[in-house]
């Protein structure tokens, strides 16, 4: 089971599995977002490139307007797809 | 010992929570370490996905099979009625461009190639194959 949700002022918690099949919920939040927001990865199982686009799109729409995503509490294999995919290089790890 | 099981799924996005059961009972089974079945999961919704955007209005079903052999784990999905394909030719993407010349698509399949030891086309009478070999040998990504 998947979910994207605010958690608190400026956060959106993952929950669970997020692939293909959980993109159009993810946007409906993601899309939302319009200022410097934190990701919390704590209690994400399993992302795909479908769940990086999503991340990678809103961090191109939130620089444009100077704002950003940051990503906390990577870890296991969700972190290792995310160096493999070059994004501690386009978004601030805490 | 070599394991052998074959499923087939809907060509529909929707299908990966049917796929994901089956490839964890399967590596429950096979006690696959997490970090492996991490990786395969990944490499299926991937090359799933990919043949799911490619031939949407086709009506026949995809075949995943799933084999312990030779050291390692083998993933195969084929595709039926077909034009071909070869995901494996698809070019790098370059990891290290910053975020402005950086694509939202075409990842998928780049880390594919880089998360596993081998990864193989073939095309034969309007079937698409794609076969994925991963040593078990050692647990990373």
């Amino acid at each position: 089971m998947f979910e994207a949700r605010l958690s608190g002022e400026n956060e959106v918690a993952l929950t669970g599995r997020f692939d293909a099949s959980q993109v159009e919920r993810a946007r409906v939040v993601f899309d939302a977002l319009n200022k410097t927001t934190r990701v919390n990865f704590k209690d994400l199982e399993y992302i795909s490139s479908a769940g990086l686009g999503v991340l990678i799109a809103t961090q191109k729409r939130l620089t444009d307007s100077g704002a950003k995503l940051t990503l906390s509490n990577l870890t296991g294999h969700v972190k290792d797809i995310f160096y493999y995919a070059g994004f501690d290089k386009i978004f601030e790890i805490e | 010992m070599q394991c052998n099981v074959e499923k087939r799924f809907p060509r529909k996005i929707a299908a990966l929570a049917s796929i994901f059961a089956f490839t964890e009972n399967f590596f429950a089974e096979h006690k696959i370490g997490t970090a492996h079945a991490f990786t395969m999961n990944f490499v299926i919704e991937e090359l799933f996905t990919n043949m799911v955007k490619y031939n949407p209005e086709n009506g026949r079903e995809i075949s995943l099979e799933l084999e312990v052999a030779a050291g390692g784990l083998v993933v195969r999905l084929t595709d039926y009625d077909v034009e071909p394909f070869d995901m494996t030719r698809t070019p790098p993407v370059d990891t290290t461009l910053p975020l402005e010349d950086r694509r939202v698509g075409g990842l998928g399949i780049h880390l594919v190639k880089s998360m596993v030891d081998r990864v193989d086309y073939e095309h034969v009478n309007g079937e698409s194959r794609v076969t994925v070999f991963k040593s078990l040998e050692k647990e990373d990504v």
